[in-house]
């Protein structure tokens, strides 16, 4: 066993080490010179996001048991870290252009939000409970500050201190789930888990485990906002600042889901047919609930709370069905409602003119005033509907295939139905779009950053519509 | 083939070209000319015309396109109805964006009539919708926003579970989508009755069987004239078209089982129509009803199991596209030239616009299936097999033909015939272009009308029914 990191090792952490000292840097410099920051601030995040982009894709194994036990450096993880790291950069985008109608310091947002960053590249490429808690954590607690970064926004006080009230719950039920299924096999590395679940010989051993998987599933539920444990998101989402919103609605879910997928794919696979049926149980709900209760929402954020906690009660489905494909269906799902949401969330920051957000009303007349913003928003809104050809019909077609070979017919069923309640909610906002009131006084800001992040959702959504089949070969090496 | 990869990527192409090039209507609309000009040219060389490449492995999806004779009949009605729905684009705002969405349409619609993988087919079939949507949307009257989003829903609740449909058939026949191999296996499924059951849905929801109706009137009234044509003359044909697909392609012996059914919804959806058509003082209105009263006509041919009156159903479908986009372009003429489409005030315009009045003439009278056009021929046939099977019903469904007279020649007598009541400074008839595109409908209802076999005998062979 060696007892030093060679140069490969460093390199394969170089993605997270990169992070690390850009984040540090970038601190250092505020509190040195907040005029500086607030000049450069964003580009050395956008420097140090690219760098660790390409430090992640040309990342060696590495082998040495020193990392190992506490991260994999398998396909599955880079996959990960690249798709966190493109997250951050179009969050990133977005942040430079709310930060041209808000004032507010620089220095410490762009620290934190490579410190969420760096947290959820631990948890896609987590091996061991422990790393992944600790992911979790350093990605909750800069959430919880970022929440509230707009100190002069009442509402964000209060969605600040219930984000983070109960994200310290799901974190307590996290540890003390985790510190069961300690107790129960004695060990907390994913490696070897399922043998020593199916080791466990005495009753007790075994409920102890399997209150501990009940925990740390709950735990999770509350990260990813999965009915009955979503009461946090709408008023988080609400009272953050856009960006931050975005960032919460994109990476905090695939994060989440990037947990379930290392827990119950990689750790422990098919380990127990009664987890799966217990999670169908939060499926109904989650999908019933959101889709319903979006129906009647008027401001924006808000709304993205509940079309993401819909979007997550879909990512359940191949999370029970466990088929082979199921792995494939979830990050493809994953990256299309990404693409789709960040695109919205890039027309929202063109119209973000005040702390109370963008309501569904302030878009009537859209496509009078900039056809631009409202066919970039039609895209993303119909891909986040699920609607043909769009790429967000794929990803739902992967979803209920998989369902289907796992012979969960109810479970489509429930869910397609619900689709048309979505359906009616979705298109009622691009109907608002090109309905033809009178424009506001406010015309849409002017802001190349969060343009390109719409144009790049685009064309990302255009592609992966018309030819998603090199993509999918690309996340399929994921599961090899 | 290449040829048939061409036919379905040009409307693309013109889609890109017209949302990104202002051009003027003459140039779109001979522009739209081009895949009609490929059907005709190459018109020997489409059986068996077959595109076939692995779309997406992960899925089992394949881009498989297919020309048989059923799929050319949709193909020529598509082409032929495209360029007369654009001819009916008048001054309008962000035209760029209508002719663009209207090529959209036409390449999802040649998608549709030519695909043979089902997930391929489901994928057309859904987002043929949006075009629609938008047109409706941006380019219709007031009250365009709710109709248009009745619409939508409508379609897209119709056809929420098809994918469940498409997939469980999928499974089913260990793991394809191809339709040519699926009619193997499909009836023979455990729960065949139900996915029949959905796809029927989705495709009667469409046409509109009755009562399934509730979107149309709204839509057809509230789209722009161009809109109307397209889902009077191509959207409904869509479902048809499905429903001879799959229905009677997949689920041959579920079809005979549900006709008694099928058929009893089809005839009160024929009287339904009839009546409500009588009853409305808003000729645009009255037109959406008979298209809504003849389609379901339509509907019977192909729930009568036998094969002049499947064959007469098909024929029928082209026919009733030429027909309707002729009323409806002619109405459209109307309107343009009262600026309102209601009856209650107009009389006697045959005095101040003669041509007009006579060529709306014609059209109804091809809508009324008089002997010599084309409807006749496409009636005559159902009427015909329906015979065969239950006289009575004959007979009843012989007394539509009368209704559909009445309420048509009711349209005429109150705009065109009686005393004069309606006065306006200057009355201007029908110009140059309208009078050529009046000619081509008019030498197309008398061709077919006259001479049916060419494409009767196309027809035939695709009928499953045998006598």
């Amino acid at each position: 066993m060696s007892s030093y990191l060679s140069f490969i090792d460093i390199a394969a952490l170089a993605p997270l080490l990169i992070l690390l000292f850009g984040a540090l840097v970038i601190l250092l410099m505020e509190s040195f010179s907040e005029d500086f920051t607030k000049v450069w601030a964003v580009s050395l995040t956008l420097v140090t996001i690219s760098l660790a982009t390409f430090a992640a894709y040309e990342a060696p194994v590495s082998t040495n048991e020193l990392l190992t036990p506490w991260l994999r450096f398998d396909p599955l993880s880079r996959f990960f870290t690249l798709f966190f790291l493109v997250i951050g950069f179009a969050v990133t985008l977005l942040s430079y252009s709310f930060f041209k109608t808000f004032e507010a310091s620089h220095g410490e947002y762009f620290f934190l939000l490579l410190s969420a960053l760096f947290g959820l590249i631990l948890i896609g490429a987590s091996a061991d409970f422990l790393t992944l808690f600790l992911g979790l954590e350093t990605l909750s607690i800069s959430l919880y500050i970022l929440c509230g970064y707009m100190k002069q926004w009442e509402v964000s006080h209060e969605a600040a201190i219930k984000y983070f009230l109960i994200g310290a719950l799901a974190a307590s039920f996290l540890i003390y789930g985790i510190a069961l299924i300690y107790g129960a096999v004695g060990s907390t590395s994913f490696d070897g888990l399922l043998k020593g679940y199916q080791a466990l010989s005495t009753s007790s051993n075994q409920a102890l485990f399997y209150s501990g998987i009940a925990l740390v599933t709950l735990g999770l539920a509350f990260k990813a906002a999965i009915v009955p444990f979503h009461q946090w998101a709408p008023d988080v989402y609400d009272g953050a600042p856009t960006p931050v919103t975005a960032f919460m609605a994109v990476g905090t879910k695939v994060g989440a889901f990037a947990a379930f997928v290392r827990i119950f794919f990689d750790a422990l696979p098919h380990f127990d047919p009664i987890w799966n049926q217990s999670v169908t149980l939060l499926v109904y709900p989650t999908l019933i609930y959101a889709n319903l209760v979006a129906l009647r929402q008027t401001q924006l954020r808000r709304f993205f709370a509940y079309s993401g906690i819909s979007h997550a009660g879909f990512l359940l489905i191949p999370l029970i069905a466990a088929t082979p494909d199921a792995l494939m269906a979830i990050n493809f799902y994953l990256i299309v409602y990404a693409a789709a949401t960040l695109g919205c969330f890039a027309v929202l920051a063109f119209l973000d003119h005040n702390k109370e957000g963008v309501m569904i009303s302030d878009l009537s007349g859209l496509y009078q005033q900039s056809p631009f913003l409202s066919a970039v928003l039609t895209l993303c809104i119909l891909t986040l509907a699920g609607i043909p050809p769009t790429a967000g019909f794929f990803a739902k077609f992967f979803l209920f295939k998989t369902a289907f070979q796992a012979k969960e017919y109810a479970l489509v069923i429930a869910a397609l139905l619900i689709t048309v309640v979505g359906a009616f909610y979705y298109l009622r906002i691009i109907a608002i779009m090109f309905s033809q009131l009178p424009a506001k006084e406010k015309p849409p800001l002017l802001s190349w950053p969060a343009a390109t992040v719409g144009l790049l959702s685009c064309a990302a959504i255009v592609y992966l519509s018309i030819n998603p089949t090199p993509f999918i070969t690309m996340i399929d090496v994921a599961r090899r | 083939m290449t040829e048939l990869l061409w036919l379905f990527l040009i409307p693309f192409i013109l889609s890109l070209v017209a949302f990104a090039l202002p051009s003027s209507n003459r140039t779109v609309v001979l522009l739209s000319l081009i895949p009609l000009a490929l059907l005709i040219f190459n018109h020997n060389n489409w059986h068996n015309a077959i595109v076939d490449v692995v779309w997406i492995p992960a899925l089992g999806i394949h881009f498989h396109l297919a020309v048989d004779s059923l799929s050319l009949v949709f193909l020529y009605l598509t082409a032929i109805i495209i360029p007369i729905s654009l001819t009916a684009v008048g001054d309008i705002s962000n035209s760029q964006s209508f002719y663009g969405l209207v090529f959209l349409l036409q390449g999802l619609l040649i998608g549709f009539f030519t695909a043979r993988d089902l997930a391929l087919f489901t994928v057309f079939w859904e987002s043929m919708l949006l075009p629609l949507y938008f047109i409706i949307n941006m380019w219709g009257k007031p009250d365009r926003q709710y109709a248009s989003l009745k619409f939508l829903i409508y379609m897209i609740a119709g056809s929420a579970l098809m994918v469940a449909a498409v997939l469980f058939l999928y499974v089913a026949s260990s793991g394809t989508f191809n339709i040519d191999t699926l009619k193997q296996s499909a009836s023979q499924s455990p729960l065949a009755i139900w996915t029949f059951a959905i796809f029927m849905l989705a495709f009667t929801v469409k046409t509109p069987l009755f009562p399934f109706h509730g979107w149309l009137p709204d839509a057809y009234y509230q789209a722009p004239v161009a809109g109307t044509i397209l889902l009077s003359a191509i959207l409904s044909k869509a479902g048809i078209y499905g429903i001879a697909r799959i229905g009677l392609g997949l689920f041959p012996d579920l079809m005979i089982q549900w006709s008694p059914l099928f058929l009893t919804l089809a005839i009160i959806g024929v009287f339904y129509g009839a009546f409500a058509a009588w009853s409305q003082n808003d000729y645009k209105r009255l037109i959406a009803y008979s298209s809504f009263s003849h389609v379901n006509f339509i509907l019977i041919g192909l729930f009568v199991w036998s094969q002049t009156a499947q064959a007469g159903a098909i024929l029928q479908a082209l026919n009733h596209g030429i027909t309707i986009a002729a009323l409806f372009l002619a109405a459209g003429w109307l309107e343009e030239r009262l600026g309102f489409t209601s009856m209650n005030n107009i009389g006697g315009l045959a005095k101040f616009m003669p041509h007009l009045c006579w060529v709306t003439l014609l059209f109804v009278l091809s809508s009324v299936a008089l002997p010599g056009t084309n409807s006749f021929v496409g009636e005559l046939m159902i009427l015909f097999g329906l015979f065969g099977q239950n006289p009575w019903l004959a007979a009843l469904l012989g007394l539509t033909v009368v209704f559909s007279v009445v309420y048509m020649l009711r349209f005429m007598q109150k705009t065109y015939f009686e005393a004069p009541t309606f006065f306006q400074e200057r009355w201007v008839d029908l110009n140059g272009k309208e009078m050529a595109i009046a000619l081509v409908l008019i030498a197309l209802i008398i061709g077919i009308g006259v001479y049916p076999t060419p494409v009767l005998n196309e027809i035939m062979t695709t009928t499953l029914a045998k006598d």
